[in-house]
């Protein structure tokens, strides 16, 4: 049971789709520069990456590879247009905003490849937990960088300024999200290497105890 | 090993010297703010290398001080009197991002200066390139005022100079802290050079392909080659960054051309669009060019070691045949003689025994 | 004179570099010379054929359906898709096993599809087929840049001395940051 949880959970800290597979990192990278941004591309993101793979884990498993990745491509497209209406009803600029990765998305990673690599094997249930992590793990990238990156770039937070002294302004560039994703992804690394070896340590000493 | 570390502790000696100097000329001309500035970036440097190196559960060793001399480097291509803070996050940048994050020292890929300097151009680039005049002097805490273009940006876009040789030499125009005085930078370089401190191909490379295209495509009529070599940080950058050992390529022929290769692109673009230390940029976008050239001369070192080996491989596989066929041959021989011999002997038996025969008879 | 604008240019107009499209594919493809040629060579084929039915498609399509414009870029991708692994498979299975990979690979992920959605976005400014193709054609050609500029670090990136939690990866975004800097300032 633990370990099932644990597999579960893994989508946020363990095993996150953008800091652990570099998966979706183009929209992270050039449109995570704000808290607007974010909050767009986390909507965009969630309900797309959701209904699809929910939706395309009904295809039929027997169809040969390359037919289910095209049907994938188009459910996802599909689903793509209502959620651009929704937006545009919801979030009045964040099409604009978003840009070309806003249609991106809907062709991203987990969904196409993901998803039949790992996702469609596993029980329904299981299925839809797990992807709800994911989505979980990729928002909660999402909005540290959209909110770290906003505050030294721009400094503001959502758009309200904030005491900051010293403005980076190139942070809010492609190359700063480049820069800023490596040093987030090495340091999301590090804290999960830190915290694996710290479980192995609390394990040996219980062995130890244990004996 | 031992050779090696030396080596690498002197290579910072020499390089650190000349880049104290270029610092005491940059206070002769902005006073003491110039100091603090090299200051702050040096101790910024060394603490963020210190705890980088914690980190990565490295100990600290003189030769981690080579951080110190980049520190410098980042000094001098800046504004006497730039912020500090920015001077201070342009350090951590150099030192994290640019340098540790791959590994530090023992695997250098970009020069820690270059990559800072472009960081603070791209987030800074109005304050980095607004300098103050000559003999203008800042206090330490003071907000600079009446700080104006580069001689560099003058000549770009105008094509004029309006300074004299002997001020051309001893950097008395506006620009960058020390990466102007380029009489001083002219020695620096012979003796590093030397010194084997810094890549002598990758120098020439860089001067000669400036000095050709000056000749070639001339910004202006009259004293376009001494006024190109004033401006845009050229010469500073062809020592400190272009020629630096840790990122040239090892062979002098390949960092020639990789010297020349930068040198071609930069003035172009110079020429072309009128950037600022165009050079700057331009060596931190041929890094790849670099790293690819090194490749390839791994790569001829293992084929070299490999046909080395093969050819004492070959040799040691020759003379074992040789002393075979010698032993063959010294066989054969005696056979041979032993043969002859034995028919001779046998002749002559025969022989002796005819004629002793025939006296008999 | 030229090459050298030229190539600046290029830079400046690459889609990795300037938007990070197709990011995660090159650090698939950067792994192996083989990987490389034959990933970006793929996808050089992908934006060149996609571009011309994008340019199709934005001539035909009526302005009140272009919502479903993602929809006919995927079908035409798809049929490209289907297409090239039939026609690989009927000139030879043994290329067929080798080179399929790339295929999967190439087809749709954020360079390719980035592409058409660039290219889209462009023709408002000129619409003709010859931009189409050219920045289809340069979306590929700017892979194969970016491919290099990452395959000649790529052993120091991966090298043990790295840092075990920047090894990789994260090793390789920072280089792509700063070289992706350094362009950044030329433009």
């Amino acid at each position: 049971m633990n370990k099932r949880k644990s597999s579960v959970f893994d989508g946020i800290f363990g095993d996150n789709i953008v800091l652990s597979s570099l998966m979706v990192i183009s929209p992270v990278i050039i449109c995570g520069d704000t808290l607007k941004n974010a909050v767009a591309l986390i909507y965009a993101f969630s309900t797309i990456t959701f209904l699809a793979v929910t939706v395309s884990s009904f295809v039929p498993s027997k169809i040969p590879y390359t037919i289910k990745v095209i049907i994938y491509a188009l459910i996802s497209s599909l689903i793509y247009v209502p959620v651009k209406w929704a937006t545009q009803e919801f979030f009045p600029n964040a099409i604009e905003r978003i840009g070309i990765y806003f249609p991106l998305l809907a062709v991203n990673s987990l969904i196409i490849f993901r998803s039949e690599a790992e996702l469609y094997k596993l029980p329904k249930g299981t299925m839809i937990m797990k992807l709800v992590f994911y989505i979980l793990g990729f928002d909660s990238v999402m909005l540290a960088t959209g909110f770290i990156r906003e505050l030294f770039a721009y400094g503001t937070i959502n758009g309200k300024i904030a005491d900051i002294n010293t403005l980076i302004s190139g942070l809010s560039q492609p190359f700063g999200g480049f820069i800023f994703l490596g040093l987030f992804c090495g340091l999301y690394r590090w804290i999960c290497s830190a915290a694996m070896s710290r479980k192995d340590e609390i394990r040996s000493d219980a062995d130890v105890s244990g004996k | 090993m031992i050779k090696k570390i030396r080596t690498e502790r002197l290579i910072w000696l020499d390089i650190m010297i000349t880049l104290l100097t270029l610092e005491l000329m940059s206070y002769f001309y902005y006073g003491l703010r110039a100091i603090a500035l090299g200051a702050v970036c040096i101790a910024v440097s060394l603490i963020t290398e210190i705890i980088c190196l914690r980190l990565m559960n490295r100990p600290f060793t003189a030769d981690d001080l080579s951080c110190t001399s980049d520190a410098l480097i980042i000094t001098l291509m800046m504004p006497a009197v730039m912020d500090y803070r920015i001077a201070a996050i342009a350090c951590v940048f150099a030192v994290t991002a640019a340098k540790n994050v791959f590994g530090g020292r023992k695997n250098m890929i970009f020069s820690p200066a270059a990559a800072a300097y472009v960081f603070v151009l791209t987030s800074w680039g109005k304050k980095l390139l607004l300098y103050p005049q000559p003999h203008v002097k800042t206090g330490i805490f003071d907000d600079p005022d009446g700080l104006v273009s580069s001689a560099s940006y003058t000549y770009n876009t105008t094509g004029k100079m309006d300074y004299t040789d002997f001020e051309l030499l001893m950097g008395n125009f506006s620009g960058p802290a020390g990466a102007v005085s380029i009489l001083l930078l002219f020695v620096a370089a012979a003796m590093l050079i030397l010194r084997r401190d810094i890549s002598a191909g990758a120098f020439i490379g860089t001067i000669s392909g400036t000095a050709l295209l000056v000749c070639l495509m001339p910004v202006s009529s009259g004293g376009s080659v001494i006024y190109t070599f004033a401006s845009n940080m050229v010469i500073f950058a062809a020592v400190y960054i272009i020629s630096d050992r840790r990122i040239a390529p090892k062979r002098e022929y390949y960092a020639f051309f990789y010297g020349l290769l930068i040198a071609v692109c930069s003035y172009i673009v110079t020429l072309t669009t009128g950037m600022e230390n165009a050079v700057v940029i331009i060596s931190v976008l041929f890094t790849p060019v670099a790293l690819g050239l090194k490749n390839l001369e791994k790569r001829i070192d293992l084929a070299r070691e490999e046909s080395e080996q093969q050819l004492t491989a070959i040799n040691k596989e020759n003379d074992f045949l040789g002393e075979m066929d010698i032993i063959d041959f010294g066989a054969s021989e005696t056979v041979k003689s032993d043969m002859i011999g034995a028919e001779n002997i046998a002749d002559k038996k025969i022989f002796v025994a005819e004629m002793e025969d025939g006296e008999h008879e | 004179m030229f090459l050298v604008n030229d190539f600046i240019a290029l830079l400046a107009a690459n889609l990795i570099l300037t938007q990070a499209l197709g990011t995660s594919t090159l650090f698939i493809a950067a792994g192996s010379r083989k990987n490389l040629i034959g990933t970006a060579f793929v996808i050089t084929v992908f934006t060149f054929f996609g571009s011309v039915s994008a340019y199709f498609t934005d001539r035909l399509l009526p302005e009140k359906y272009s919502d479903i414009k993602l929809l006919i870029y995927i079908i035409s991708i798809g049929i490209l898709y289907v297409i090239l692994l039939s026609a690989l498979y009927f000139i030879s299975r043994s290329k067929f096993e080798n080179s399929r990979k790339y295929i999967h690979l190439s087809a749709f992920n954020c360079a390719v599809m980035g592409t058409l959605l660039t290219v889209s976005g462009r023709a408002a400014g000129d619409s003709s087929l010859k931009s189409y193709i050219t920045v289809g054609l340069e979306a590929g050609i700017g892979f194969i840049i970016a491919a290099l500029i990452l395959t000649a670090a790529y052993r120091m990136l991966n090298s043990s001395k790295v840092p075990a939690s920047f090894r990789g990866f994260p090793a390789m975004l920072i280089y792509l940051g700063i070289i992706s800097m350094a362009v950044y300032s030329l433009i």
